[in-house]
């Protein structure tokens, strides 16, 4: 009886396997580590990149959702991390963090505006960005020194955007939680959320439901961009420095995470908890390799292990639950 | 007709199960080569599942299968394929994007070795799929060259008909091969269906419109939640009198303890 | 003339030739030289080589991301192994790896029913992970024998004074058309790529197509890796980083649809070669090497808008 009732709960909820897996991960990994992973202070580290991290994989997240995808959010974080070091220091950190949105939704929405207006695929076309604003990056950071020195990271504002933390925990994490927060009840509770959905699982039904396909796309590909460069924003808040290379690779982390968390590549399926669980266990499982004293060379390795064996076995709990 | 030989296809009390599910309930019927077969039924009742089982899809839970005189005893695609049992199903079987000729042949390519290479015949493949396209009614500027994103659903239709005919098929099942055709496409791809039975072939037109299948089929076999509830020569049997025994099938089955 | 218009490499053909006329007429520091544009050749017959395996993956309608690492891993195992097997089996051994690896995430692909995009993302990670636990970070040599070695002369040497790379891309770039064009894996493969239910009703096994597909990508990846380090052997962890990205890149320049079923490899290595030349005309113009990157990404974004035109004017539906 507990059994089919666990059945339907993980034919309802396609977050389950992950979070199923982190619990098993967490568990191995505090039994294992004989203390060294499992501290507050190790933790904290945990958090500051899943929140990084996380706040990319909502916005790909989204984009999933309406059955496109988004891979130039990458070099949008560095980009927003770029543009924030560069005017955090010559005006301050909250115009900074403005801007860098700003930079993101430019991003977003040129991505958005090519893909809906040509029709062509967006792997593509964010693939094009991806190497656009790389290239632009490490143009920049070759010639410019990106950094703030100690001295002029006290302020409030500074502390506010990943510069600081509060009870051990970097404020990105804060913004993390409200982005999160935010997202759910706009995907739950308001029309755009509806149609969002309703865009990734038929975009011919939600056309015919007069619903503007384009506009929902472009949308999600603007808040997917913002929320890409305010995570650069906040990672190099953290870090006071940036260089070229930032961000790069993390948009196929965001991806496997989406994919371990539930989010249908096909589009149509959301879940933002499943996504940052993912975002979580790969950011743990690097801080275990690390604190365990595994050659670093062992992390890409593993992490391309663990995104097949998840994606496998999540599919095969999935079939087993929709199985009579 | 040729009722005296004995049937092509006998399927013998045939039952299958999905889980708990019963799909089909004591099936037994006879189809005979050079028949033309309208099955009908609604949607659920079954005629589907039967077809799947002849080619090869679903293994029967009970019962038997017999084909030309022999025992069915495995149940695969590709060995009812081999057999020369072929489903025209409106929207599957044609590629968009390769030319007629390259469907026509698709998954048996005739080949002629050159310096040891098999290399494919595509004088072979145009030849023959040009003759074909011609006996079908195919539009005179459409060549076996051309890609089948230009043709018309219709035209569609009858490169799998043809091609059904030029591979010396037995059986031939069409699966609503009417819907989205035009008036005049429809009268084409039934006059099709009828040649297809002159020639010799089993066909077996799975439709609901028992109207339209009347005008064409020798026997009609109605189905019914997993049952056949008829199986009558559309000589002694009016259409009117076969809708009739759809709907009594149809209040039989509500009446019935419910499953 | 209209069949040629109509084909999939029609807007690379463009492509090459208004390149070609603007580098002639903005031409600063002798792009037409011949140690130039041996150099450009020669990079573009290593990159057509994996844009071609790409090609064909992308036309069943799947994608390879893992084709930089595959090419480097091959590479590296190729060096590596060497002083233990000579190099005409580290060479056999090295291709052997590409093709298990090609094999291996085909039937992910196929039995797990998982997007390619995720499992050769996995694929990406994965071997680039071998190269670094591998190598260690340390960079791997020839020994002076095996420099000297005649197949290391036949893969990376000169022939007649041409660098020896391009006699392999041209001789696989006609092998592969005629098994992409005449044979029967090759209408498969195409059909599979444009239907895959319609191949399947027709008996088709489509996922041996496609596992075969990832071999061949793989192989050719990993080949095009040999060829690099056959001319330099020197080993570096990052070889071949990125490298995924300029394959699709090429590929999707040379016509290649996403939507599967339709694309040329002619294209592709058409597609290679614009992008090599970029990088060598920026090189030429002075401008910092990061730019190259950024300019792939513009390339990219107008020839498939381009590509996308062009196929719609031929009445495909894209």
């Amino acid at each position: 009886m507990a059994l089919t009732g666990f059945k339907r709960l993980v034919g309802r909820h396609t977050e389950i396997g992950i979070l199923l897996i982190a619990a098993l991960l967490i568990a191995y990994f505090s039994a294992s580590s004989d203390g060294r992973w499992a501290n507050a202070y190790n933790i904290g580290t945990i958090l500051q990149v899943t929140a990084t991290l996380g706040l990319m994989t909502l916005g790909v997240a989204l984009v999933i959702g309406t059955g496109e995808i988004d891979i130039s959010v990458g070099s949008t974080f560095g980009m927003g991390a770029l543009v924030y070091l560069w005017l955090a220091l010559r005006v301050d950190p909250t115009l900074a963090v403005l801007a860098a949105l700003a930079v993101g939704a430019l991003i977003g929405a040129f991505n958005g505006l090519v893909i809906t207006r040509t029709g062509t695929p967006s792997l593509i076309v964010t693939l094009g960005t991806l190497m656009i604003f790389r290239g632009l990056a490490i143009a920049l950071t070759d010639g410019f020194s990106f950094s703030i020195p100690y001295a002029s990271r006290g302020k409030f504002t500074y502390w506010l955007f990943g510069g600081g933390d509060i009870m051990g925990i970097n404020t990105a994490i804060i913004w993390l939680v409200l982005a999160l927060v935010i997202l759910m009840l706009v995907l739950g509770a308001t029309r755009f959320g509806n149609r969002l959905l309703a865009v990734g699982g038929s975009a011919a039904s939600a056309h015919s439901r007069g619903v503007r396909v384009d506009r929902v796309k472009l949308a999600a590909f603007i808040i997917c961009g913002m929320l890409a460069s305010f995570g650069g924003a906040l990672e190099a808040g953290k870090l006071g420095f940036a260089d070229g290379s930032m961000g790069r690779l993390m948009e196929l982390q965001a991806i496997a995470s989406c994919v371990l968390g539930g989010c249908l590549l096909a589009g149509g399926q959301v879940s933002l908890v499943g996504a940052l669980t993912g975002v979580f266990v790969l950011s743990s499982i690097q801080s275990y390799l690390v604190v365990m004293g595994v050659r670093p060379q062992w992390f890409m390795l593993l992490l391309g292990v663990i995104v097949v064996g998840a994606a496998l076995g999540d599919r095969v709990l999935r079939q087993w639950a929709i199985r009579r | 007709m040729a009722s005296t030989t004995t049937p092509l296809i006998q399927v013998k009390n045939l039952h299958l199960y999905f889980g708990a599910f019963h799909a089909l309930k004591d099936v037994s019927v006879d189809f005979r080569a050079g028949e033309l077969i309208g099955l009908v039924g609604d949607n659920g009742a079954g005629k589907t599942t039967l077809i799947r089982v002849l080619c090869g899809i679903h293994t029967p839970s009970s019962g038997e299968v017999w084909f030309d005189g022999r025992k069915v005893e495995k149940f695969h695609p590709k060995l009812a394929i081999d057999e020369g049992i072929e489903t025209i199903q409106q929207s599957v079987g044609l590629c968009d994007n390769l030319s007629i000729a390259r469907n026509f042949y698709l998954g048996r390519e005739p080949v002629k070795r050159i310096l040891g290479i098999p290399i494919l015949d595509f004088a072979l493949m145009r030849e023959k799929s040009t003759k074909v396209i011609r006996e079908f009614g195919l539009r005179d500027n459409v060549s076996a060259d051309d890609e089948v994103e230009r043709l018309s659903g219709g035209e569609r239709q009858s490169v799998k008909i043809g091609r059904a005919v030029e591979f010396k098929n037995r059986v031939v099942i069409m699966d609503e091969p009417t819907n989205h055709l035009s008036v005049r496409e429809r009268e084409h791809v039934n006059e099709l269906a009828v040649s297809l039975k002159e020639q010799g072939l089993l066909v077996i037109y799975i439709t609901h419109d028992i109207f339209q299948v009347h005008k064409l089929a020798d026997r009609i076999v109605i189905m019914e939640n997993g049952e056949k509830i008829e199986d009558a020569s559309t000589h002694t049997m009016s259409a009117e009198a076969l809708e009739e025994v759809i709907r009594q099938g149809g209040r039989k089955v509500t009446k019935k303890e419910p499953v | 003339m209209k069949q040629f218009v109509r084909s999939q490499s029609f807007g690379a053909v463009i492509g090459v030739t208004v390149m070609l006329i603007a580098f002639t007429v903005i031409d600063f520091s002798g792009w037409w030289n011949r140690s130039t544009l041996a150099n450009v050749v020669q990079f573009s017959a290593i990159l057509g080589l994996v844009a071609m395996g790409q090609a064909l993956v992308i036309m069943t309608k799947e994608i390879d991301l893992s084709v930089g690492s595959v090419y480097g891993l091959t590479g590296v195992a190729f060096i590596t192994l060497e002083p233990k097997l000579g190099v005409p089996g580290s060479t056999l051994a090295a291709l052997a790896i590409a093709a298990a690896i090609g094999a291996f995430q085909g039937l992910v692909v196929v039995r797990g029913k998982l997007p390619s995009m995720i499992v050769t993302l996995a694929g990406l990670f994965a071997a680039r992970g071998v190269i670094y636990v591998w190598t260690g970070g340390t960079v791997q040599n020839f020994s002076e024998a095996a420099r000297n070695n005649w197949l290391t002369g036949l893969l990376g040497g000169q022939i007649f004074g041409i660098e020896a790379a391009i006699f392999w891309m041209v001789g696989l770039c006609l092998v592969l058309n005629v098994l992409l064009w005449g044979t029967r894996y090759g209408n498969r493969l195409l059909a599979t790529g444009g239907s895959l239910d319609s191949a399947e009703s027709r008996g088709v096994r489509t996922d041996h197509v496609k596992i075969l597909a990832f071999m061949l990508c793989s192989l050719l990846a990993g080949f095009a890796g040999i060829l690099t380090l056959a001319d330099r052997p020197q080993t570096h962890v990052t070889l071949g980083d990125l490298m995924e990205l300029e394959a699709i890149a090429s590929a999707v320049i040379g016509g290649c649809l996403l939507t599967g079923g339709r694309g040329s490899l002619v294209g592709a290595v058409l597609g290679a070669f614009i992008i090599v030349s970029f990088r060598y005309e920026l090189i030429a113009l002075g401008a910092p090497s990061s730019w190259f990157t950024t300019f792939v990404g513009i390339v990219l974004i107008v020839a498939v808008i381009f590509n996308q035109y062009l196929a719609r004017r031929a009445g495909h539906s894209v």
